[in-house]
């Protein structure tokens, strides 16, 4: 019962170091970890224990360890005996973790070396003009608009509104025949 | 009003603008040559070219009063955007429309040569660039890149597009897409070239009124 609730209440650290370094939830603090999960423990051996888990994920993750790699890493820290070394069970927790958060932990990592803003999405519309103030319009061809959203990580979307005729609808799917091509050339190397 | 016109309007609506009707009114001792000269002038403004030059040097060599002569250029220039609007517009009624006008017959003549004549194509497609527009893209460049290493990922591989437009109204748009989502955004703009192709072959355009 006792080893539980232990279980539990690493788990529940180690998924609230991953909300407040990876997933930017700034509610999670280390008192409310403390207080919540380690009540038993002074705010110094909190710390200690917080600081301990919050290097073994920094670690795991910049490696983007892949499941051989972790046991690997584990099993090294665990037989380190002292100060420095992990017990089976916070390894077993930590190997849990990883397990269901390496995918997105990967993904926020990615993005924080990511400063251009990124596209979010993309909305369309077909027009056909059929009159105007000025001009009759009733030969031209239609018109696709494009309202592309894109925006920063953190910050709102900005919007671009964008009107392509047929002929630069086609010029623009060349092109991303082109990058897709690219790409493919980089995925099949790697 | 006339009454053998109650059933085909006017082109110009059923008020007539206030600049025709002074245009009519100060077009009287102008000598065609002259006319011509000022038509010219509208409707290369008309197509988007500066014609401030050429208006001074008429407004110089005439003996018509600046102030006449300014009605009768925002006059033309009211004739001619109307005309041109209308692509059901045809010839006799606009004559005759002129004619209600007390236009001289000559200078009807002459603008009826501008309104159905070879001129007509490139005045609408001059009058259709001053249609209200969003931005489109005027270039277009992207480059692919694979982050190696980052200081938060120690072997990152990941493969991205980097995107730039430059738009008509000069802004410069960079932006970043991850595989996955370019993948979406590919498929949608080949979704919308189809949906353009589809409305032209249907020829929707044809809409019974």
């Amino acid at each position: 019962m006792a080893d539980a609730e232990a279980t539990k209440a690493l788990s529940g650290l180690l998924n609230g170091i991953a909300q407040k370094v990876y997933y930017n939830n700034s509610d999670i603090t280390e008192e409310l970890l403390n207080t919540e999960l380690f009540p038993e423990l002074t705010r110094d051996q909190f710390t200690a224990l917080h600081d301990k888990m919050r290097g073994l994920l920094k670690s795991i993750a910049t490696a983007d360890m892949d499941h051989a790699q972790l046991e690997a890493f584990l099993t090294a820290q665990t037989k380190r005996q002292g100060g420095g070394g992990v017990t089976a069970e916070q390894a077993a927790a930590l190997s849990r973790f990883w397990k269901s958060h390496r995918a997105r932990v990967r993904e926020s990592l990615l993005a924080q070396s990511r400063w251009e803003p990124g596209f979010r999405g993309l909305s369309w519309r077909v027009d056909l003009q059929t009159g105007a103030s000025r001009g009759d319009a009733v030969h031209s061809g239609p018109v696709a608009l494009m309202e592309l959203e894109l925006g920063r990580a953190g910050e709102d979307s900005e919007f671009v509104c964008l009107e392509f005729d047929e002929a630069k609808v086609n010029q623009v799917l060349k092109k991303m025949a082109d990058i897709q091509q690219s790409i493919d050339s980089i995925v099949q190397r790697t | 009003m006339s009454t053998s016109h109650a059933k085909d309007s006017s082109f110009l609506g059923g008020r007539i603008p206030p600049e025709i009707e002074s245009m009519s009114k100060n077009l009287k001792d102008v000598d065609q040559e002259m006319f011509r000269k000022i038509l010219k002038a509208v409707v290369s403004a008309m197509e988007g070219k500066d014609c401030r030059e050429v208006m001074k040097s008429i407004a110089e060599s005439s003996t018509i009063p600046q102030e006449r002569l300014s009605y009768i250029v925002a006059g033309m220039y009211r004739v001619l955007s109307e005309a041109i609007r209308i692509p059901t517009l045809k010839q006799e009624a606009f004559k005759e429309d002129l004619r209600e006008l007390r236009v001289p017959e000559d200078f009807i003549t002459d603008f009826s040569s501008v309104v159905f004549g070879s001129r007509r194509a490139a005045l609408e497609a001059a009058t259709s660039q001053r249609d209200p527009h969003l931005p489109s893209v005027e270039d277009f460049k992207w480059r692919v890149d694979v982050a190696i290493s980052t200081s938060s990922l120690a072997r990152s591989l990941q493969p991205s597009v980097l995107m730039q437009m430059k738009l008509s109204d000069g802004s410069f748009h960079r932006f970043e897409v991850p595989v996955s989502k370019f993948q979406d955004l590919r498929y949608n703009v080949a979704l919308i070239l189809k949906e353009m192709n589809d409305l032209e072959k249907r020829s929707i355009l044809q809409i019974q009124d």
